[in-house]
């Protein structure tokens, strides 16, 4: 049998075996790896198109022209894809001929298709519509206390975007409409009507259509009833004759 | 000892008091110097060539290790001169974002002044189309009353040809009742009947005029 070694020994050997590895430092890599920078390169920017939440909601506010029966009516609107543009019934009421003016001066015809019969709601349909703006409906509900912006063009001058937030919902029952209507502290004006009310996203959360009296807030029309009306739930066609 | 194994167990000695069995007897004072008994000369000879293998490999490892040396100052000297493009090229690059902010920024002023100079474009021709439209409007009622008052003067004009011809009609029949010629006036009165009528819808045609440019003149 071979015997131990001795202790001595053997930490001898370690400390040798251990000086030996510690001392073999192992080679660098190749130096390929080490980046390069060409002194010419040119650096590549991103396209500087960051439309802003403004100026978009800004774009996909109409101006709308409505010539009745016995009156001249003047407010606001958005547009949807497909041509389809979203106001208040009181805008377009018996409407004859009803002219839209984009924000950057496009005038434009359009047609009543739907005047919502429980809701301030109509919808109209652009004739020989062009690529417009058009603006995203928020499908999801809107909270009390969320940030809303509302465009328009109050008393038919240039287009005026107001900020605010939801303070409330009020009971659709007492305003004629069929779910809570939203009380916004954003600076509402006569013109602002059929508006958009749209969230920090720009996505759309009401349709502006009325002032409370008192308290000077204003109201909108909750995006959820514009969804009903547009699936074609609550709609008549316009009466047509004066 | 030749031929011994040198692993071979110590054979057991017999015990001794104390530990002479484990230290050898020192040497006779003034005696020759003991000679290492040959069974321990095999260590030292393996010791020795184990240093010398030993300094074999250091040699090598070291030699070795010189060149690695040198390669990690390679490396040390193209890292640095990495470094020092990277530093020159992140130079340049900021320059360029400097450059390109600014002329962002005039891009995105000339941007919100042309959007602003639009939109009050936009609004005068809104305003132009409004007033248009009102004038269109005005237009349309204007020529409607215009329409309307040429009728009631028509209506009129004819009531008075009617009442013209009335009148001949009755100093005709007066006359021929003055010489002694029959008169029949049942025609004469009947004539009288419709231009009466004729005339009171001319008088109503007048009045509605004249009460839609009222309305209009206020």
């Amino acid at each position: 049998m071979r015997p131990a070694l001795p202790a001595r020994r053997r930490l001898l050997a370690a400390l040798v075996a251990g000086t030996v590895a510690a001392a073999c430092v192992p080679a660098p890599p190749a130096t390929d790896d080490v980046p390069s920078f060409a002194a010419g390169d040119e650096l590549e920017l991103p396209a500087a198109a960051a439309t802003s939440v403004l100026r978009r909601a800004q774009q996909v506010t109409v101006r709308i022209r409505s010539l009745g029966c016995d009156r001249f009516g003047i407010g606001s609107g958005f547009v949807l894809p497909g041509g389809v543009v979203v106001t208040n019934r009181h805008v377009i009421d018996q409407p004859r001929a009803v002219t839209l003016n984009t924000w950057d001066g496009v005038s434009l015809e359009a047609s009543v298709t739907g005047i919502a019969v429980d809701s301030d709601l109509a919808i109209l349909q652009l004739s020989g519509w062009a690529e417009l703006p058009v603006a995203e409906l928020r499908t999801t509900p809107v909270e009390v206390g969320e940030t809303v912006v509302a465009v328009g063009y109050p008393g038919g001058g240039p287009a005026t975007v107001t900020t605010g937030s939801v303070v409330g919902l009020v009971d659709g029952e007492l305003l004629d409409e069929p779910a809570p209507v939203l009380r916004v502290d954003a600076v509402i004006r006569q013109g602002n009507s059929g508006g958009p009310l749209l969230d920090e996203e720009g996505r759309v959360v009401g349709i502006v259509f009325a002032l409370e009296v008192g308290t000077g807030y204003g109201l909108a029309v909750p995006v959820t009833t514009l969804l009903e009306r547009l699936e074609g739930d609550g709609l008549s066609p316009p009466s047509g004759s004066c | 000892v030749e031929g011994k194994d040198p692993y071979a167990p110590a054979q057991p000695s017999p015990p001794v008091a104390g530990r002479a069995d484990a230290i050898p007897p020192p040497p006779p004072p003034g005696g020759p110097p003991p000679t290492p008994p040959p069974s321990r000369r095999w260590p030292l000879t393996a010791g020795l060539v184990l240093a010398l293998v030993l300094a074999a490999a250091g040699g090598g490892v070291a030699w070795q290790q010189r060149e690695v040396a040198a390669g990690w100052r390679d490396r040390a000297v193209a890292m640095e001169r990495a470094r020092d493009d990277a530093r020159g090229r992140t130079e340049a690059l900021q320059r360029q974002l400097d450059e390109a902010g600014e002329v962002l920024a005039i891009s995105e002023q000339d941007v919100a002044q042309l959007e602003e100079r639009i939109r009050e474009l936009a609004d005068e021709k809104a305003q132009a189309e409004d007033t248009a439209t009102t004038v269109q409007v005005e237009r349309d009622v204007f020529v409607q009353l215009s329409t309307t008052v040429a009728g009631a003067v028509d209506a009129l004009d004819l009531c008075v040809t009617q009442l013209f011809s009335l009148l001949d009609d009755s100093v005709q029949a007066f006359n021929d009742a003055a010489a002694g010629r029959p008169v029949d006036v049942v025609p004469l009165n009947a004539a009288k009947d419709a231009t009466t009528a004729f005339c009171n819808d001319a008088r109503a045609a007048a009045a509605g005029a004249g009460a839609a440019a009222d309305r209009l003149l206020r």
